[in-house]
């Protein structure tokens, strides 16, 4: 049952791939002007002055020049055997650019992730079972501040105050003698030193809505009458709320799964921006800024997919933990 | 205002030669202490062979430097591979001074030009090396003209290696000598040579970099397949680079002439950049010490401004103009110069304005077109603005009233065209908009323009210089009080430059207007030769295309493009200034473009104990600043 249901997922995630790819390119297609514009306008900004002739040349060597749906089946009939093409800014190949920066997005997220389940989870059932007690004030007013502060406000105050009264080194994710090095424990150490400035500031404001949806799920069922019946039979209060209550009000904790794998590319673009990050992110930005239309498209892809697999993975996960949407 | 680098400017490239300040006796004799410990090792030559016999000499701003330490500056993202070219400086033929004055000698030792501005002869120096040790020699520029520029390999032939529409020929006297010869005079060839794009003649060591042309290499499929590339023309770009693209600094392979070269290069997943000192850097002090000075440039890659900003108050920026230089960023940079350890510098404007207004006088709407040609309805806009008012709001107090163009003092100062019609004369303005049919107002007392209400959109990019949005509110403000309905239409650039500059959809548009004519300096707000000339796109693309696109510009319009021919022909200076000054006078005339305010200086920082480094320079792009200041004469005091 379960793996006919896994299966049937698994099947129509492959067409839906396909019209993913398709309006992915579209979008990348759909602002005027293409990389070579934004290339000229760019060089422009700076004062310098490219010549048309150079232009025309440019546009008529990537290709620019062709039609939408030329276009696209070159790129995709490549990315069906692996070639993602050239990233036009750099000279280099996608692939190249896009695993460079993948590694560390993923320490990122799944760091965030991490984060935000440790403290929310715990929090959460706190907060619900000892509604309106002092603490569940303190930790309500604390996740409606986390919830209304934005991300990069947060950051770039941290990091004011980081540099300005203690004189610390913020920005990036490795000090500057790690940069180049190997990997090693001390490198490794360093990089948990910087992590956890951008994991807070990415964190706060999942963590304090996750907080919120906890306390909601679990005041529903604390009332319902198998908890009565449960408590009434002796079973010890502990052993109670873990075994049921929060058996179920953990589906949203699970459903976060679908969002977070995207995330990882496209929830920290603005922090690492901030933070200047070598993450996905601020190449991503930057790619669709320049019109890097293969390099984007390569993202979006990657973004499209992992969303769709995020969400098969969650959906998997709640069949497993919740009996009632197997059998529906 | 402040004029006081007018007076110095434009005195430049006469015929006959100029000769660089080799001393022939002097001997390189010094040089930096890791160097010193290879050539004893016998991993390097002597220091006195790496330059070659004829070094160029540099007298250091101030004084004899020490070797050592190294100069952080901030990269912004992934395009910003021209902060390294202007720190790096572009090594062409022959530089600008530090004045911006006078083209003279670079890797050229002498340059020798015929007195009709159509020969033009470089010596190069004797025993100069790439900086992988190879030597550069006359087989080197043949390489890059005939193979690569003339050749159109890359891109087409470059309009600044023509003249009257023929390309240059190029020749090797000797193995120091090679001669450019064009058909047509072209006097304002050096300067276009002294420019960062003029670097061509000696960009790619032929040595390296013929191995990615087909021409030279047979099985460049095979090379091509090995490093994942889709054709030649991208796997030379990615290993030789070009002028203007990231792969220039990207592969630390590349033999360079550059003072540094790249060691950790600006590839997509980098989070900094650096540049090693060229152990065969051919330039050296006055004592004979091997330069640069200093050891390193190392530039970390922020994404943001404020991370950039911070980075500096951290003391962790060395010397740095570009991206921290907008007004909004001195009180924040000047409250924590102790903390950074830093001081300012000043970057003057070359000369010109901060904002041009271009209306669209080719608009593809025949009622607008026809008011935007009307000279009084300009002049009526022109002084129905409070520029007095505006410079005390949206520039702090900075600047006089001006439209464009040099300023007082400098040599091409044009009085007519940088000052008419500034004063502010709302009756006047009034007068000369009843006079040219816009009397009729609608409901909201706003004029009518053949019976329908009359509104225009300025298209402005916010990002660019942000003080221009402001400028352009107030003047919204000001014109609808003359009855005049103007809208603000911040575009991101590349939409406005592709509404602007490729399809001419643009009522008006507005533009900075700094500059001051000199060679090289295109005056595109009294021409229309260029896509920043937006009060005329379609002429443009008539000129540029000999007469086969865009649109027949009017006789005046026309007459200009002559004249701007001839300027650029004339190596004769004061000639040149003479037909420039006729240009202007026509432009006067017609009164095309209006301006605002003088462009006032903005700063850059670097540590307080670095020397040798101006005071001031000119914030140019034809002036790659501060690369032309050289930066490898800088050094750390203790």
């Amino acid at each position: 049952m379960l793996l006919a249901y896994v299966l049937k997922r698994l099947f129509w995630s492959i067409p839906f791939m396909f019209a993913v790819s398709l309006v992915a390119f579209a979008l990348i297609q759909a602002p005027p002007g293409d990389f070579v514009t934004s290339l000229a306008a760019t060089l422009a900004q700076s004062g310098d002055v490219v010549e048309q002739a150079r232009l025309d040349a440019l546009r008529e060597r990537y290709g620019l020049d062709q039609p939408f749906l030329v276009q696209y089946w070159r790129w995709i009939t490549g990315v069906l055997h692996g070639d993602f093409g050239q990233s036009f800014e750099w000279n280099q190949p996608v692939s190249d650019l896009i695993w460079e920066r993948m590694g560390l997005s993923v320490v990122l997220a799944i760091a965030t992730l991490l984060f935000t389940w440790a403290i929310a989870f715990p929090v959460g059932i706190y907060s619900a079972v000892k509604k309106y007690s002092i603490g569940d004030y303190i930790i309500s007013a604390i996740g409606f501040i986390g919830l209304s502060i934005p991300n990069f406000l947060l950051g770039l105050v941290l990091m004011y105050i980081a540099v300005v009264h203690f004189g610390s080194d913020t920005s990036g994710l490795f000090s500057e003698q790690y940069q180049q090095a190997p990997w090693s424990w001390d490198k490794f150490i360093d990089l948990l030193k910087h992590l956890w400035i951008p994991v807070i500031i990415l964190g706060t404001s999942s963590t304090a809505s996750l907080i919120r949806i906890m306390r909601a799920n679990l005041l529903d069922e604390l009332h319902k009458p198998y908890v009565t019946t449960a408590r009434a039979k002796g079973l010890s209060e502990w052993h109670l709320l873990v075994k049921y209550p929060v058996r179920l009000a953990l589906n949203p904790f699970v459903s976060t799964i679908g969002w977070a794998f995207p995330q990882l590319v496209s929830g920290s673009v603005i922090i690492s921006y901030v933070l200047s990050l070598p993450t996905a992110g601020p190449l991503l930005l930057q790619a669709l800024l320049a019109q890097d239309m293969y390099l984007a498209g390569a993202f979006i892809l990657l973004l499209c997919c992992l969303s769709v697999f995020g969400m098969i993975v969650s959906d998997i996960l709640l069949a497993i933990i919740d009996p009632r949407i197997r059998y529906r | 205002m402040k004029c006081k680098d007018g007076a110095r400017i434009g005195v430049a490239i006469l015929a006959g030669s100029l000769l660089a300040s080799t001393a022939l006796a002097q001997k390189a004799t010094g040089e930096a202490p890791a160097l010193a410990a290879l050539v004893k090792e016998g991993k390097l030559p002597p220091v006195a062979e790496r330059v070659g016999s004829e070094p160029e000499i540099i007298k250091p701003l101030q004084s004899i430097g020490k070797y050592g330490g190294q100069i952080r500056f901030g990269l912004r993202g992934s395009s910003d591979y021209n902060n390294i070219l202007r720190m790096v400086s572009s090594q062409g033929l022959v530089r600008w001074d530090l004045g911006y004055t006078t083209v003279i000698p670079n890797v050229a030792r002498a340059i020798d030009v015929t007195p009709d501005a159509k020969v033009f002869t470089f010596t190069l120096r004797k025993g100069m090396k790439w900086s992988d040790g190879k030597p550069f020699t006359a087989d080197d520029v043949m390489f890059n003209m005939n193979d690569i520029v003339l050749a159109a390999a890359l891109a087409p032939v470059s309009p600044r290696y023509s003249a009257g529409g023929k390309p240059v020929v190029v020749e090797k006297v000797n193995d120091e000598t090679v001669k450019f010869t064009f058909t047509e005079p072209y006097g304002d060839f050096l300067a276009e040579l002294a420019s960062p794009l003029g670097q061509n003649p000696v960009l790619y060591a032929k040595h390296y970099c013929a191995q990615f042309l087909p021409k030279y290499n047979p099985k460049i499929d095979e090379l091509v397949k090995a490093n994942n590339q889709t054709d030649w023309k991208g796997l030379f770009q990615s290993k030789c680079g070009d002028l203007e693209i990231s792969a220039r600094w990207g592969n630390p392979e590349r033999p360079t002439l550059d003072p540094w070269v790249i060691k950790e290069p600006y590839v997509g997943g980098a989070t900094r950049v650096v540049l090693d000192r060229n152990p065969y850097f051919w330039q050296i002090d006055t004592a004979g010490n091997q330069l640069p000075y200093i050891n390193e440039l190392v530039a970390p890659i922020a994404q943001d401004v404020e991370s950039l900003i911070l980075d500096a108050i951290g003391g962790k920026i060395d010397f740095q103009l570009r991206h921290l230089d907008a007004p909004a960023n001195r009180p924040v940079l000047a409250q924590n110069r102790e903390k950074g350890r830093y001081e300012f510098w000043t970057a003057n404007a070359p000369g010109g304005s901060n904002m041009v207004i271009d209306f669209n006088l080719t608009h593809k709407n025949p009622e607008l077109r026809e008011l935007f040609n009307i000279k009084d309805f300009r002049v009526a806009l022109s002084v129905g603005m409070d520029r007095k008012e505006i410079i005390e709001t949206a520039l702090l107090g900075q600047g006089k009233p001006w439209h464009q163009g040099p300023w007082e003092g400098h040599p091409n100062f044009h009085k007519r065209i940088s000052t008419q019609n500034l004063d502010f004369d709302p009756a006047k303005a009034n007068a000369l908009l009843d006079k040219i049919g816009l009397k009729e107002r609608g409901p909201d007392g706003m004029r009518m323009w053949k019976g329908k209400p009359l509104k225009f959109k300025i298209d402005v990019i916010p990002t660019l210089q942000p003080e221009q949005v402001d400028m352009l509110q107030i003047i919204k403000r000001q014109w609808a009080k003359i009855g005049i309905d103007m809208d603000v239409n911040s575009l991101e650039r590349t939409f406005f430059y592709e509404r602007t500059s490729n399809a001419n959809d643009h009522d008006a548009a507005v533009w900075g207007g700094q500059g001051s004519w000199v060679p090289g300096d295109i005056p595109q707000q009294i021409v229309p030769v260029h896509h920043d000339s937006r009060w005329g796109i379609p002429w443009v693309n008539w000129y540029k295309s000999g007469g086969k696109q865009g649109e027949e510009p009017p006789a005046s319009v026309k007459e200009r493009m002559k004249l701007y021919d001839d300027a650029r022909a004339t190596a004769d200076q004061e000639k040149r200034r003479v037909l420039i000054a006729k240009i202007a006078d026509i432009a006067a005339d017609e009164f095309e473009v209006m301006g605002v305010a003088t462009s006032a200086p903005t700063f850059g920082i670097r540590k307080k104990n670095l020397r040798n480094a101006p005071d001031a320079m000119t914030n140019s792009w034809y002036w790659p600043t501060p690369g032309p200041s050289l930066l490898q004469q800088y050094y750390y005091a203790n």
